[in-house]
C-alpha cells in the first residue's frame, strides 16, 4: 500500500470501518510510514477531541412536553374520528 | 266526525305502532334467521354480518393498535429527543428554530412511523427527516437562519448544564487545553459538507453506511470528507492552542 491509497483509508481506519483486509493492508503500510502513522495518531486525537469536548445539550423542558403532547393528542384525534365514522 | 277522525287517527298510529312491534323485529329476524340456513342466502348474508363485526374489532383493536403505536414511538423516537434537539442546533444555529425543527420532525415521524423500518436505527431515520425538513425550511424559502453569533454560542454554553462528563482533565496534550467553545467555533468554521460529516461520524456515532445514507452520498465521499474535514479541523485547532502559547511541535 502507498500513501494516497493509506490516505484514503484513514478515516475508515479511525472509525473502525475497514475490512479485515484494508485493515492488514493499512497497518503495514504504518509499520513502513512514519508520516502516516504520525497523521493517523493526530487523526484518533482529533476524533476524541470532538467527542470529548463538544457539549451536548438538554432539550429544553417546553420542548419535551410538546413532543409528549403532540403524539398522544394525535393519537386521541385518530379515536375520536374512529368512534364518528 | 269527531270520534271516526279520532278512530282513524287511533287506528294509523296503532297501525304503525304494530308495524313497528311485529313486522320490523320479524324482518330482522328472518335476516338472521337466514344466516343459519342453508343455501345461498347463507353465502350471501354471511360476509355481511362478519364484516359487521370485524368493524366492531377493529375499532377496538385499532385504539389499542394507536396505544402501542404511541408506545413504541416514545421508546423508539422520543429517546433520542436529546441528540436531535443538538444536531437542529448545529445544523440552525438557533435555539428557536432548532426547536421548531425538532417538533416538526417529530409530527412527522409519528404520522408516518408506521413506514419506519423495524429494526432499522431509528435515530437514524429521525436524522433524516429532521435533515429533510431543515433542507425544506431553510433552504427551498431561503429563509436562510440567522448568521453564526460567537457570543450567543458563548452565552448558550454557559447557560446549559453540560450532560458530558469532563474524564481528560488530567492529560496536558495542548488539545486537552482546548475549551468547548474553541473546538466549537473550529467545527463551525468548517465548511457545512465536512462538518456535517464529522458531527455525524464523532458526536452522534452513526455509521458511515448511516451517514451515506443521510447525506446521499456514496461511503466513498464520507470517508474523504470525513479525512478532510478532521484535518482542517486539526489545523485550524492548531491555530488556536499556538494562540494561546502551546508548542505544538512538540507534542507531537
Amino acid at each position: 500500500m502507498n500513501c494516497p491509497k493509506a490516505r484514503i483509508l484513514m478515516s475508515a481506519a479511525v472509525d473502525g470501518e475497514l475490512s479485515r483486509k484494508e485493515e492488514e493492508g493499512f497497518l503495514l503500510h504504518l509499520t513502513k510510514c512514519l508520516e502516516c502513522k504520525g497523521e493517523f495518531e493526530e487523526a484518533k486525537k482529533t476524533k476524541m477531541i470532538i467527542k470529548e469536548r463538544i457539549i451536548q445539550f438538554k432539550a429544553p423542558q417546553t420542548l419535551v412536553h410538546s413532543i409528549m403532547q403532540l403524539t398522544s393528542v394525535s393519537a386521541i384525534e385518530h379515536e375520536d374520528t374512529l368512534f364518528f365514522e | 266526525m269527531i270520534d271516526l277522525l279520532i278512530f282513524s287517527k287511533v287506528h294509523k298510529s296503532l297501525k304503525i305502532y304494530c308495524f313497528k312491534l311485529i313486522i320490523l323485529p320479524a324482518r330482522a329476524l328472518v335476516g338472521k334467521t337466514m344466516l343459519f340456513e342453508p343455501g345461498r342466502f347463507q353465502l350471501m348474508d354471511k360476509p355481511d354480518a362478519t364484516r359487521h363485526i370485524k368493524t366492531r374489532t377493529k375499532k377496538e383493536s385499532l385504539t389499542k393498535e394507536e396505544r402501542q403505536k404511541q408506545l413504541e414511538f416514545q421508546n423508539e423516537a422520543v429517546v433520542h429527543l436529546n441528540s436531535l434537539y443538538n444536531y437542529a442546533l448545529h445544523l440552525t444555529m438557533n435555539p428557536d428554530d432548532a426547536e421548531d425543527l425538532v417538533q416538526e420532525t417529530y409530527l412527522k415521524a409519528y404520522r408516518f412511523f408506521n413506514s419506519f423500518e423495524r429494526g432499522t436505527n431509528c435515530k437514524a431515520w429521525l436524522f433524516k427527516i429532521l435533515k429533510n425538513n431543515y433542507i425544506n425550511r431553510f433552504r427551498k424559502n431561503s429563509k436562510e437562519p440567522g448568521k453564526v453569533d460567537y457570543d450567543l454560542i458563548k452565552d448558550f454554553y454557559h447557560s446549559i448544564k453540560d450532560i458530558r462528563s469532563d474524564t481528560s482533565e488530567a492529560e496536558s496534550d495542548y488539545f486537552h487545553s482546548l475549551l468547548h467553545e474553541e473546538v466549537y467555533q473550529a467545527l463551525h468554521s468548517l465548511p457545512e459538507e465536512f462538518r456535517e460529516v464529522i458531527q455525524l461520524c464523532d458526536i452522534e456515532g452513526f455509521t458511515y453506511e448511516e451517514i451515506a445514507n443521510m447525506v446521499e452520498s456514496p461511503i466513498g465521499t464520507v470517508r474523504s470528507r470525513l479525512y478532510r474535514g478532521r484535518k482542517l479541523l486539526r489545523e485550524q485547532l492548531e491555530e488556536y492552542a499556538k494562540k494561546y502559547g502551546f508548542n505544538t511541535d512538540k507534542d507531537q
